[in-house]
């Protein structure tokens, strides 16, 4: 039983970084409708910053969190501009499978550059935390975990409140609701896509540090993520942020109930099991409001 | 017309000439590599072309092919050249089940779905070490044994010119076959769907049934180059399954041109001896190299002729000819 428990708030804690990392990609995609296979990739590229800037610097990850989240914004930002924005440019309307194999192709590009740069070890950091537990009422909680999802849940909030209090934020979600609309009422709406971005990277970059003290790095530690992401990403319902949250929670759930008494292969065909079975039955996710 | 025939004709001519002139085993090699992706990206075509759906799940009719022919030929004897069609016809029947869901969807979800189908296969493929007698081995793969001789009963040939001539053989016939289905009634169908799915709907085109069809011819000949290269290379893995190598695929037939009739093989020419030298020359450390190049032409084409290489080159062409005549 105390098994059981451990490993359901083990999954809630995971579940609550998955879900973080899928409101970043779930801004992009709700927003620009764009699918962007390179987001495994930037979530790398975040995290070996972190691991070098602690391994060279010794620099805590959650200071250079702050780092990882600056320059995953330029990132972000500079990475809609020069590759993206044209082709939208050019063919008027998202294009979504040009978008798809652009993105695919800058994945393998940065991927295999770091797998150039860093080789392919498993590499982990030892942290004043890394391995260390609470003890809450006879349970045992991974303190790096709990502070991962605790400041996630708190950057979910903040991120809500930006999109509804401020005048950028507001331009956002009327160029996510119709584009057209939001361009007659003098929203530029490529500036929109690449701030968008930005704010994703952002996401991610935290994300990425968050992760840093309990999981390892590797060139191809983003693929882990990604496809998860679409997964939760459509399950909690296109754009949403609290579905996104949600639906990152039981996935991590899921997951970490099924390695302790199932098989953790099997439990990742289940997801993409599921991930079909929705796309199916109910394509608005569990809080989505209308499919385009 | 006739020019484009007599073009065609002597493509062929080359190509059957190619093993006699070019006796270098390491070339022959490349060349039948080259074939075999121009094959499979040719089968992608039909439904990622023809009909306009970019499937990111191929790989998982290649994996059907190359799993049913081996196991059929190591546990049973049967012969692959008859596996080949099992396989095909499996491959068929499985592309039913995957397409009847992922075709109520379109665009981004379309290929997300497929891309879940994959790695649902790859995830069971690389998890199964055991199904009754048969003994799939998991993540290690599967190794043929070779058994001497040019034998067409065990498709395994000592020279490298037999494969040559096959993969030849099957390359002509989907190009023909490709030609036919563009031609037919249904081809335009298919190309209204492409172009757009509600307009061909509202005419009164039944596009998930064409849709599923186009599927099955695709998945029927994309499994059997499975066979193919488990006889080829003699070794199969649950790496056949991977999404990566249906990115592969979808990335020579989109360089080359979709839905264009030689894109493919012209995507296969350009690409696979790209992943060939890289190999040789590069491999073990820099095996990423390959791959960076790949993904600077997939972002480079994309970039600047989105519709591949062939729609510009054939403009080029016409003008040319124009000139002339």
């Amino acid at each position: 039983m105390i098994g059981f428990i451990e490993a359901t708030i083990s999954g809630i804690l995971m579940g609550g970084l998955y879900g973080f990392i899928a409101v970043s990609l779930s801004l992009i995609f709700g927003v620009a409708k764009i699918v962007n296979f390179a987001h495994g990739a930037l979530f790398m590229v975040a995290m070996f910053l972190v691991y070098w800037i602690l391994v060279l610097l010794k620099v805590d990850p959650y200071l250079s969190s702050l780092i990882a989240a600056g320059f995953l914004f330029f990132f972000g930002y500079f990475f809609q501009r020069f590759f993206i924005e044209p082709i939208l440019r050019r063919e008027k309307e998202t294009a979504p499978l040009t978008v798809i194999l652009l993105t695919s192709g800058l994945m393998m590009i940065i991927e295999n550059v770091a797998l150039l740069l860093f080789g392919a070890d498993y590499r982990t950091v030892k942290t004043g935390y890394t391995g260390k537990v609470w003890e809450i009422a006879g349970l045992f909680i991974a303190q790096p975990r709990m502070i991962g999802f605790v400041l996630s849940l708190i950057l979910i909030l903040l991120l809500g409140l930006y999109l509804r209090k401020t005048n950028l934020g507001r331009a956002i979600r009327a160029t996510s609701q119709d584009r057209e609309a939001a361009r007659l009422m003098g929203i530029d709406d490529y500036r929109v896509y690449k701030i968008t971005f930005g704010v994703g990277g952002i996401m991610l970059g935290f994300a990425a540090a968050f992760l840093v003290p309990f999981y390892f790095v590797h060139p191809a530690v983003g693929e882990l993520f990604v496809l998860k992401s679409f997964v939760i990403v459509v399950l909690g319902g296109l754009g949403s942020i609290t579905g996104a949250f949600l639906a990152g929670i039981i996935v991590g759930i899921i997951e970490s109930l099924g390695a302790q008494f199932i098989n953790s292969a099997l439990v990742e065909s289940l997801i993409f099991i599921i991930f079909i079975g929705c796309l199916v039955v109910k394509p608005t996710g569990l809080l989505g409001k209308q499919r385009e | 017309m006739s020019w484009n025939r007599t073009l065609f004709a002597l493509a062929v001519l080359a190509a059957v000439l190619f093993p006699l002139v070019v006796r270098d085993p390491y070339f022959l090699h490349a060349a039948i590599t080259v074939l075999l992706f121009a094959f499979l990206a040719s089968s992608w075509n039909i439904i990622g072309g023809l009909a306009g759906q970019h499937s990111f799940g191929h790989s998982v009719f290649l994996g059907i092919g190359a799993y049913v022919s081996t196991i059929l030929f190591i546990y049973w004897n049967v012969p692959p050249f008859l596996g080949m069609i099992i396989g095909g016809i499996i491959a068929a029947i499985a592309s039913i089940g995957i397409g009847y869901p992922c075709f109520k969807l379109r665009g981004p979800y379309f290929a997300l779905s497929t891309l879940a189908f994959t790695e649902i296969f790859r995830i069971i493929a690389t998890t199964t070490e055991q199904v009754g007698p048969v003994d799939l081995k998991g993540a290690a793969g599967i190794l043929i044994s070779f058994r001497p001789g040019n034998s067409f009963v065990n498709f395994q040939f000592a020279e490298k010119a037999y494969y040559y001539y096959i993969i030849l053989a099957m390359l002509i016939l989907i190009l023909f076959i490709h030609n036919w289905i563009e031609k037919s009634r249904w081809g335009l169908y298919l190309a209204a769907i492409r172009d757009n799915e509600d307009a061909a709907r509202s005419i009164g085109i039944n596009a998930r049934r064409f849709k599923i069809l186009a599927l099955m011819i695709s998945a029927f000949f994309g499994a059997m180059a499975g066979t193919f290269y488990a006889q080829f290379f003699l070794y199969i893995e649950p790496i056949l399954f991977s999404s990566a190598l249906s990115i592969e695929i979808l990335l020579i037939a989109i360089v080359g041109g979709a839905g264009t009739l030689m894109g493919p093989f012209l995507g296969s020419l350009i690409l696979t001896p790209i992943s060939e030298l890289t190999r040789t020359y590069l491999g073990g450390t820099y095996a990423g190299v390959q791959l960076i190049i790949y993904g600077g032409i997939l972002v480079a084409v994309m970039m600047f002729a989105p519709q591949g290489i062939i729609p510009p080159l054939a403009k080029r062409y016409r003008m040319l000819f124009e000139r002339r005549a």
